[in-house]
């Protein structure tokens, strides 16, 4: 179950390099394999040092959002007045990702070495791994890892001699999409529900029980380690000038071999569907993709010969988000498919926004209404209103999220739509 | 800038320049440039500011994405634009009002809040007629959330106004937020209702209908009573109330805006009082002792028949009320002076104090009445018992005599009673002169920090009662043509504040609807008196 | 799955303990022996704030009952100086904590986009008719009760199933079947 390899076992694998091997889960054969080398590289460094690699490594937030991390873990404070905290980001569940997964589960020791040297770097003593509820048997290998690596002082007290102390605390949320949000798994973390915040003030001010906090995505800090030991020349080796490195691209619906892979930055979109997972199933024709995880904006057949990077989904009208492609094809529902996605907005909205609580659970309504025949003209009319008041009005970007593969679907299948409203006569 | 030690900010709202302190919300900021931003969940007098809402777009030059004005710090040269001036943030503001009404029942024809309600307001403001909403609404129904307090969760907005107030004000995390999405209510943890002595805060602060009083609903329309500014009653803090009066009855009582009493909050035990003040047989005709029976005559008769009979300097004993103004107080000294009685008792029943941790200048107070303080001052002594008043002069004031032996007063020698109600013991009265009673007159209260404060007439007294330092004030001329005539409550006021050193210097206008100090007066510690 | 054994729960994982298991070991006092208090005061010891216990706290009390109850929210505001009220408002808005008992076999499937698009609302179908249950309702037998799921992380291999704490993948109406004895087996266990 799981991760099909690597497209090209030359290309760049840094993170899947050990993804199906079960010995490196555990720490004896995972040093053995280049573990912790990071760490022990960084605690021979001080923080800004670490900040400097990792900056100029162009490694970018592999969350969806795509924040250069260098330039995040700047913002903390650079002489702490109190307790710094790193929250690993594992809360997962943006539809069609899958990625982080594969990492708690096949090279535990890799994330909790990038957590290291990302604590270190940010001067925290804590790191909180807030993974999402649902991973139980993932949690479980984690769980081990870290109880190891405590074991081996690898965490915990005067880590390898350096004088740095630093402790972390696995931690499991309760089903809520809404805890992937960098501030709400912040109020999630700290017994709470998981709202979001307004910002200012920022997590780098104050985040966690009123302290400077940065958050990471797991394949964000499991990249870490290796662009320690490699170097920011080394990493930038693959992808492009603005999206340096590798990506684990999770792919899934109509495919011949949906899966895990990881690939440089750049490979043609259209490459990854048709080479890489071998194309739609049963040799049929493609309808649409949805690129980067449920919230991005669906691309047509002719719009994917864009390089797979921020800047080329970006100018395609989409975006990277979680490099999770979601592919339909010829025989798809459409509208069904965006009336559940709408419907999955609608159970995650934490409720605190008028425009979200009440606009996605609206949308979703409509959209069903269209798809089971109740639909009118101007109901499209309506969606694409909603769009508007859905965009930038709220604290979190979930309402924004619901209008990516809204408004892409009205845009370029409004046929679709018509087609169930019955020619527009009403 | 700086203004005397703080920093001053300096922005243009709207075109309109003004100046703020530094860490002002840009709300605020408009409100000072006389612009009023619409909002839910921001409120004055609560600390926490969730931004929630979405109410408080504005847009601000510079910035790419509207702000919301209740938290957005004002910066030097900002330019802020508001629904006035700005299309974009009056389409956003439109939205909010589509998304609240989506699922809203159109309940405003039963709904206590209409006429008072910021949705319906709002909504008429930014002038959206139908709905596009043709998919069925989610019900939710009605819930019980305290003894006297029901909350129908179709209605709410969940701004969680009456969440915070609780937290943060009250101190007590009893009203939350239960579910997420548009599933969300408020609620209290199964079991538990709200039982807090400041709970009907939550009401005041709701913006909709969804926070009803249980003795309010369905009662009166809100264009359909009147409101005096006054002063509750309750006990000796003084809380600034707005009193709603609907056909000469008490239909609601709410917290008037006072900074340094109570801020925008009263207590439940307060709200109630005026309600309960009245009840009870009234005194509404003047009543004088002919043949062995009272019989009711009219004021002229009884002023002359009383003036004919007062044994004047002959000594005596007099009882007061500390739920009298101090204008009605001072007047009854000119008397007891002509009657030769030295100085007066009163008595003033005490409960449990209860407090706000997040304003802690407010307390519901021991001394369940509000001018202790006045009647102190005014050389009156806090006595339980009633005074010996066998073969002896015996004035009463206010004092209703509720718990006195029915035989009290039936052996003085003389025995005027000048009071709202009729006890048994007030019937053994040689004379009874009706006065106003709670809520029924104009005057001065003295609260427990040593402020005076105005409180006006909300409802017509009964019968032909008239406030008591009209009354007084009417007898001594009777007696005594030469005296000043004192026709209204300012020269009743005057006169106090001449005659006494405390008082002086302040004036019945110079008071305002805040009230002010005395001077002389340091303020009580929590929970002094 | 493995047994649970309290003693030796490292600190640092303690908050990261499965609370969707099919055996129960129901408890009428979450912290009335070693166990639960020892549970209580490792997760404290890993955040400067009590408060932050309380998503440990629930899962406990999911993990030992099945369910979190309103005695086990009061306890734990308790345990944590919290009101009851606030423990209902984090409990209630998170999905997997449940408020009412159910079925030892908790069947999620997932029905979000990547699985609709592979025939999962064909699945839960299935499942439905398999179990004999109504969407979110206790099988008479209290064995079972089918759901449905948001996004569980397992897209490309659709449709994916979550039961207890375990995770079923490429799963078709035809082999909902397996699944059921594959669940049967490990109840015997």
């Amino acid at each position: 179950m799981g991760f099909p390899h690597s497209h090209d076992l030359e290309a760049g694998t840094i993170l899947s390099r050990h993804f199906g091997d079960a010995s490196a889960r555990r720490l004896e054969p995972w040093t053995g394999m280049g573990g912790y080398d990071g760490l022990k590289k960084a605690v021979g460094m001080e923080p800004p040092e670490i900040t400097a690699v990792v900056k100029d490594s162009g490694l970018r937030g592999r969350g969806g959002a795509g924040f250069p991390t260098g330039l995040k873990w700047s913002f903390m404070p650079q002489e702490p007045t109190g307790p710094h905290y790193l929250c690993c980001n594992a809360d997962e569940s943006e539809p069609g990702a899958f990625k982080d997964r594969e990492v708690l589960r096949w090279v535990p020791h890799l994330l909790i070495e990038g957590c290291l040297i990302a604590a270190r770097a940010i001067r925290a003593q804590h790191v909180y791994i807030y993974v999402r509820g649902e991973y139980f048997p993932y949690t479980k290998i984690l769980n081990d890892a870290v109880v190891e690596a405590y074991e081996a002082e690898l965490i915990g007290k005067d880590i390898l001699g350096s004088g740095w102390d630093c402790d972390l605390t696995v931690h499991i949320g309760a089903g809520a999409y809404i805890a992937g949000e960098e501030t709400g798994l912040m109020s999630s973390l700290v017994g709470g529900r998981a709202e979001p915040r307004v910002k200012p003030p920022f997590p780098a001010q104050s985040g966690v029980f009123g302290r400077p906090t940065t958050v990471n995505n797991v394949e964000t800090l499991a990249a870490v380690p290796m662009i320690l030991t490699g170097g920011a020349e080394w990493y930038r080796q693959w992808g492009t000038e603005k999206s340096p490195g590798t990506k684990l691209w999770c792919c899934s619906g109509h495919l011949e071999r949906p899966g895990t892979y990881e690939l440089p930055l750049g490979v043609p979109l259209k490459d990854i569907i048709y080479d890489v997972c071998g194309g739609i199933r049963g040799g049929r024709k493609l309808k649409a993709v949805i690129p980067g995880g449920s919230s991005t904006a669906l691309l047509t057949p002719d719009e994917l010969d864009c390089p797979s990077t921020y800047e080329g989904l970006q100018e395609a009208g989409s975006s990277l988000g979680t490099a999770s492609p979601i592919v339909m094809d010829e025989n798809t529902n459409l509208v069904a498919v965006i009336r559940r996605t709408a419907e999955f907005y609608a159970h995650e909205s934490c409720g605190q926004c008028v425009q979200c609580r009440e606009g996605t659970a609206w949308v979703a309504k409509i959209l069903h209404r269209i798809e089971t025949g109740g639909g009118r003209l101007k109901d499209i009319d309506t969606l694409y209103d909603l769009c508007e008041q859905l965009t930038g009005r709220t604290i979190c970007v979930l309402a924004d999220s619901v209008v990516f593969p809204l408004r892409s679907s009205l845009d370029k299948f409004r046929a679709d739509y018509e087609a169930l409203i019955g020619g527009g006569a009403r | 800038m700086s203004d005397g030690g703080t920093t001053m900010v300096s922005l243009t709202v709207d075109g309109v320049s003004v100046t703020v302190p530094a860490g002002t919300p840009v709300i605020q900021a408009a409100e000072r440039a006389g612009i009023v931003v619409p909002h839910y969940c921001y409120h004055p007098g609560i600390p926490s500011r969730p931004a929630q809402c979405r109410m408080c777009l504005v847009a601000i030059e510079g910035q790419p994405k509207l702000q919301p004005s209740c938290v957005m710090v004002v910066q030097d040269d900002m330019v802020v634009h508001t629904q006035m001036e700005s299309e974009e943030v009056r389409d956003a503001q439109q939205a909010v009002i589509e998304f609240l009404l989506l699922n809203h029942p159109l309940d405003c024809p039963i709904c206590d809040a209409a006429g008072q309600c910021m949705l319906q307001d709002y909504a008429y403001e930014t002038g959206q007629l139908e709905s596009r909403l043709v998919d069925p609404k989610l019900v939710m129904g009605r819930d019980r959330i305290a003894d006297d307090i029901l909350y129908f969760a179709d209605r709410c907005i969940i701004c969680t106004r009456c969440v915070r107030f609780m937290d943060d004000i009250a101190g007590e995390n009893s009203l939350i937020v239960a579910q997420r999405g548009h599933k969300a209510y408020i609620d209290t943890f199964p079991g538990k209702d709200l039982d807090h002595p400041f709970r009907g805060n939550i009401v005041d602060v709701c913006p909709v209908g969804a926070l009803v009083h249980e003795d309010f609903v369905f009662k009166a329309r809100a264009w359909d009573f009147d409101t005096s500014p006054g002063v509750c009653g309750g006990c000796s803090q003084g809380c600034n109330i707005d009193v709603n009066v609907k056909e000469n009855q008490v239909v609601r009582v709410k917290p008037r805006y006072n900074p340094d009493v109570n801020g925008y909050w009263m207590c439940d035990e307060g709200r109630r009082h005026l309600v309960m003040a009245n009840r009870g047989l009234r005194a509404d005709v003047p009543l004088i002792r002919r043949n062995g029976a009272l019989e009711p005559v009219t004021w002229a008769e009884a002023l002359e028949w009383v003036a004919e009979r007062l044994p004047a300097g002959r000594g005596g004993v007099a009882r007061v009320t500390a739920s009298e103004s101090n204008e009605t107080l001072h007047a009854l000294r000119g008397l007891l002076a002509h009657l030769g009685i030295d100085g007066g008792t009163f008595a003033v029943r005490r409960g449990e104090t209860a407090g706000l941790p997040g304003f802690p200048q407010l307390e519901l107070r021991a001394e369940r009445a509000p001018n202790g303080a006045g009647a102190r001052l005014l050389g009156y002594t806090e006595r339980g018992e009633l005074p010996e008043a066998s073969g002896r002069t015996l004035v009463v004031l206010g004092d209703r005599l509720a718990d006195a032996d029915p035989s009290f007063g039936a052996d003085a020698a003389f025995f005027l009673y000048l009071g709202s109600h009729l006890s048994a013991a007030a019937r053994n009265a040689t004379a009874v002169l009706p006065i106003a009673g709670a809520g029924e007159a104009e005057g001065t209260f003295v609260n427990v920090d040593g402020r005076v404060q105005r409180f006006h007439q909300a409802m017509q007294p009964q019968g032909v009662a008239r406030p008591g330092w009209m009354v007084v004030a009417r007898l001594l001329r009777e007696v005594d043509g030469e005296r000043a005539a004192v026709r209204d409550v300012r020269s009743a006021f005057a006169a106090l504040a001449d005659a006494v050193p405390e008082f002086s210097g302040l004036s019945w206008q110079g008071l305002g609807l805040k009230g002010a100090r005395l001077p002389a007066m340091s303020p009580a510690g929590s929970g002094a008196r | 799955m493995s047994d649970r054994k309290n003693e030796g729960i490292h600190p640092a994982v303690v908050s990261a303990q499965p609370f969707q298991l099919a055996s129960r070991r129901p408890v009428d006092r979450l912290f009335g022996d070693g166990e639960g208090c020892d549970r209580l005061e490792k997760a404290i010891s890993r955040y400067p704030e009590k408060k932050a216990a309380l998503l440990p706290m629930l899962a406990y009390a999911q993990e030992r009952n099945g369910w979190i109850s309103p005695d086990a929210m009061e306890e734990i505001a308790g345990a944590l100086e919290l009101t009851p009220a606030y423990v209902r408002s984090v409990a209630t808005f998170y999905t997997m904590y449940n408020k009412h008992p159910t079925g030892r076999n908790i069947i999620q499937v997932c029905t979000c986009t990547a699985c609709h698009l592979c025939g999962a609302d064909d699945v839960f179908e299935a499942f439905l008719a398999a179990t004999g249950t109504r969407p979110g309702e206790m099988s008479e037998d209290e064995r079972f009760m089918v759901m449905e799921a948001e996004c569980l992380g397992a897209c490309g291999f659709a449709t994916a199933v979550q039961v207890n704490d375990r995770y079923f993948e490429n799963v078709t109406p035809e082999s909902v079947a397996d699944v059921l004895a594959a669940l049967e087996v490990e109840e015997e266990a």
